[in-house]
């Protein structure tokens, strides 16, 4: 009763109080400069209003007593302020600050390239790598034209900063990805196995990565993986070397992709004859699923399943006796399976939990002996990262990886199991939007050493305008021998090597504008314990020099400059860019008997690609020209070790896609030529034991050209 | 007595409550009125200010914050400084997952989700038509799905197959008959309140004069 009425007269007051308090003042950032737009309002009322050109504001309210000023703009940190309002004028000044999420802070990116559709400040987009002439669709033939890598043409895989391509390691969804190329064949370079359309995001680190990532002394290819496919689609993809499909559902809250593709090369070298002398021509078959499911706002699942096989035999030179040749047949079977569930729990965790699995097998004879070489991988990873304050987070987790190598040499088994089992705790801090940093250490454990390492990382970035940055990075990176070590010490007898180490020191500047891009960067790469020994099944084999017991003796050193530009406003519909990497680097490793500048390194590598997209015919084209100072090759005739150099390499890649539609179907018609010129490319030679005759490594074909057509079905245009 | 009191304080609240109601209504339509005059860059991002107000203030009420987020949308379009498009279009995709958990299953709401798509496309259409192609088009299917009477889908989706090149088989002549359904939904379409969107008449009636039809 006595509630009803305090309340009855308590909204009568309140109703017969009408006078009002006038609310002025002005809103500026940081730096004391006006900010015009910005929302001004009491909390909880309609009263309110926008900041003007000068910033000013101005505004009445009716509201009475304790009340909450709130300022709000795009790209700032909201302000609140408590007034109390009670008929007498306020004044306020306004002060913002500026929200780094939106509009960007450092980033923290000593040693790597990043192409991505998420972040802004970017080097490269992820089309960027289907489109790159002379790439061939291939991720790695992209990552070829970044500074940092050499043009290696007689093997795959990265060859980064003076590293061998066991150096370099490929993570897809954070999972280290066990054989992530097809099953090579001596001196002739295989592709990558995945299709770069499976993924949404590229990093490229050429040094200096994150304690996340181990088992790499030079470079980590880290990999992710497209989320929802975006729609239900089907298409279909026509090659002289193979023809192949695939379809895509989409439901609301989950998608299913399936791919398959089936080659034979054997039409394609009828008409474009190989040097090689193929028996059977490479064929094959490929197919993958993809399932993804969302789970309420934020989790995600993705399985990821794939199966590749092939066949194939040629007839090589024998070196030592020109009258006969040598037989080699290779029947490869890979498969492929990856799990992982990532969710952010309570806005400020996340979780990633991952399990992978590969198994891998090459059967091949050469001549009338048999080899079996297979390996598989299990592995399991768990991740969390907490946000502390603002952008900072911390980030923890562990990975187990057993990986068991198997080897048969006629009736000669071996088997080495390794396990090896890793943590890592790492902070991102922000200081503040324009310095931040990293810190992390990883420790591993490794079974078959049975020593465990300890490894600190650190990377800095200091911005000095809105789009230049310096950037800092050391850390010690450790991996453990090549799998031949491995597999050869184990059948001696026993298994006795230390981690390789490599300690990295990074310094770089970066300017990355929307349109422009300029990065140098400095590198110091100092390699300890590297593993040596002469490997029997190794190839090249070097068999005129002496034999090298098995130790963690090795050693060497790489350091150079990477210098890397892009523009893509000067010249309409023109985009292009430009790598330059100077490296010195000199180890000595495996059965080198002295520190030597390795087969695999060149001072001098330059390229260039440029795409050029002429809107009236709706074709884009593109050329890549590659330039690398010639490599040593092994002379046994030479005293001095490496002491020859093979000429220096020239390649110019073209590129023509036309898009437009066929019977209302999308369609892309791609026709592409390799080494255009003609350009006699020697990446070194080969020798017979006595050292009497040689043989040039050079590409399987001078010139090649290739015709393509690929088609989504039923739909007109590209979406 | 006790009777007496309880009837005058419902009288009062109901009073009150009716009072907040109208309060509404002619703050959304002094604001709506101002739509058709805004001209430059900063009115648009004003009137976004003003419907942002209204809708933290109201808490449950969708409709400010779709026209907060729709104004955002036209923003993105007019800034000329090319990082900030995304800024805006970011806040534009937060006011209207707001709309949409107030009001589920709006066609209107899906309307402006596949606007926004399309703007984010027409930043960086080389490199973002895959992605967001695909996103203006299921939103827009299902914006016409939920309201197959809704003329604002059809016209958002004759635009985007105008502006696509004629291999891809867009252009003038593919877009027309969306232009043409889209007015067809105009002259019939009767908005269920005044505060409803009415936007998009006019850009259809100047899209079918330029294409001649």
């Amino acid at each position: 009763m006595k509630i009803f009425f305090t309340l009855f007269l308590f909204i009568s007051i309140n109703s017969i109080l009408l006078s009002q308090t006038k609310i002025s003042g002005k809103v500026t950032d940081q730096d004391n400069s006006p900010l015009p737009g910005a929302n001004i309002y009491i909390k909880d009322t309609y009263d309110g209003t926008s900041s003007s050109a000068d910033g000013k504001f101005f505004f009445s309210t009716q509201e009475k007593g304790n009340a909450l000023l709130i300022v709000s703009f795009i790209g700032y940190k909201q302000k609140e302020e408590k007034l109390n309002l009670k008929g007498t004028e306020i004044h306020l000044e306004i002060k913002l600050e500026s929200d780094s999420k939106e509009l960007g802070t450092v980033v923290i990116s000593a040693g790597s390239f990043e192409a991505s559709d998420e972040n802004k400040a970017v080097i490269l987009r992820p089309l960027d790598i289907v489109t790159t002439a002379g790439a061939q669709a291939d991720i790695y033939g992209a990552l070829k034209t970044l500074p940092g890598t050499q043009q290696i043409g007689e093997a795959d895989g990265l060859f980064v900063r003076g590293g061998s391509a066991y150096e370099t390691k490929t993570i897809i969804d954070e999972m280290v990805v066990q054989n992530p190329f097809y099953s090579s064949v001596p001196d002739i370079p295989s592709r990558g196995r995945f299709s770069a359309f499976l993924f949404k995001g590229t990093v490229f680190s050429t040094g200096g990565y994150s304690a996340q990532y181990g088992q790499a002394l030079s470079s980590a290819l880290i990999l992710k993986t497209q989320d929802l496919a975006d729609q239900t689609l089907t298409s279909i993809s026509l090659l002289p070397l193979g023809f192949g499909g695939s379809h895509s559902q989409r439901w609301e809250n989950s998608s299913l992709s399936s791919e398959i593709f089936f080659s034979n090369l054997a039409p394609y070298f009828k008409i474009q004859k190989e040097r090689t002398d193929w028996k059977i021509a490479p064929r094959g078959f490929d197919g993958s699923l993809n399932f993804r499911q969302k789970f309420s706002k934020s989790g995600m699942l993705k399985l990821f399943s794939s199966v590749s096989l092939g066949d194939l035999s040629l007839n090589m030179k024998n070196l030592d006796d020109p009258s006969v040749k040598d037989f080699f047949r290779q029947k490869s079977g890979n498969y492929y399976f990856n799990a992982n569930y990532r969710d952010i729990i309570d806005d400020d965790w996340t979780i990633f939990v991952g399990a992978s699995y590969s198994y891998d097998k090459d059967k091949t004879d050469f001549n009338t002996l048999k080899l079996t070489d297979g390996d598989n991988l299990s592995q399991a990873k768990i991740t969390v990262t907490k946000n502390i304050i603002n952008n900072s987070f911390l980030t923890f987790g562990g990975e187990v990886q057993n990986t068991v190598y198997n080897n048969k040499y006629e009736v000669f088994e071996n088997k080495v199991n390794e396990i090896i089992s890793a943590g890592y705790l790492e902070a991102d801090i922000f200081f503040t939007n324009d310095f931040a940093g990293r810190a992390g250490v990883r420790t591993e454990y490794s079974k078959v050493l049975n020593k465990a390492n300890l490894a600190p990382r650190i990377s800095l970035a200091y911005r000095v305008g809105r789009e230049d940055q310096f950037n800092f990075a050391y850390g010690i990176f450790y991996q453990i021998p090549d799998k031949d070590f491995l597999l050869q010490s184990n059948f001696s007898g026993k298994i006795d090597f230390d981690f390789e180490r490599a300690d990295h020191y990074i310094l770089n500047f970066q300017h990355i504008s929307d349109e422009r891009t300029f990065r140098v960067e400095v590198y110091y790469k100092d390699y300890d314990r590297l593993a040596k020994g002469t490997l029997y099944n190794s190839y090249p084999f070097f068999q005129q020099l002496s034999f090298v017991p098995f130790s963690s003796a090795g050693k060497g050193y790489a350091k150079g400059v990477d210098v890397f530009w892009r523009d893509r406003v000067t010249f309409p519909y023109t985009d292009y860019w430009v790598s330059y990497s100077y490296l010195d680097t000199k180890r000595e490793f495996s059965n080198y008997p002295t520190l030597a500048f390795p087969t695999f390194a060149t001072p001098h590598t330059f390229s260039v690609v440029a795409k050029y997209w002429i809107p009236e015919v709706t074709t884009s084209l593109g050329l890549t020209y590659t330039f690398a100072t010639g490599r040593p090759y092994f002379n046994p005739n030479n005293p001095e070790f490496l002491g020859d150099k093979a000429k220096d390499y020239n390649n110019l890649s073209f590129s023509l896609s036309y898009l437009t539609s066929i019977f209302n179907s999308f369609t892309v018609v791609f026709f592409s030529v390799d080494n255009l010129p003609g350009f006699r490319n020697i990446f070194g030679y080969r020798y017979s034991t006595d050292g009497s005759y040689r043989e040039p490594v050079v590409p399987t074909v001078l010139r090649s050209a290739i015709i393509g057509l690929f088609i989504n079905i039923g739909q007109s245009n590209p979406y | 007595m006790k009777l007496f009191f309880s009837i005058l304080i419902s009288f009062l609240l109901i009073g009150m409550l009716k009072a907040d109601d109208d309060k509404y209504i002619n703050a959304m339509k002094k604001n709506l009125e101002k739509l058709d005059s805004l001209s430059d860059l900063n009115s648009y991002l004003d009137a976004a200010n003003n419907f942002e107000r209204i809708a933290l203030a109201e808490k449950d009420k969708w409709l400010p914050y779709y026209y907060g987020s729709y104004l955002y949308i036209i923003a993105s379009y007019m800034d000329t400084v090319k990082e900030k498009k995304d800024v805006y279009l970011d806040k534009a995709d937060r006011l209207i997952e707001v709309a949409d958990s107030l009001q589920p299953k709006e066609s209107e709401i899906y309307t402006l989700k596949g606007m926004s798509a399309q703007a984010r496309l027409s930043i960086d259409p080389m490199n973002r038509w895959q992605k967001y192609g695909a996103e203006v088009n299921n939103n827009l299917q299902t914006a016409m799905d939920l309201d197959t009477l809704n003329p604002r889908p059809e016209y958002l989706l004759g635009t985007g197959i105008y502006y696509t090149p004629e291999q891809f088989g867009g252009g003038s002549a593919a877009a027309k008959p969306y232009f043409e359904n889209s007015m067809k939904k105009y002259n019939e379409f009767k908005p269920a309140n005044d505060l409803m969107p009415v936007w998009g008449r006019r850009q259809v009636e100047e899209m079918l004069k330029r294409i001649g039809g």
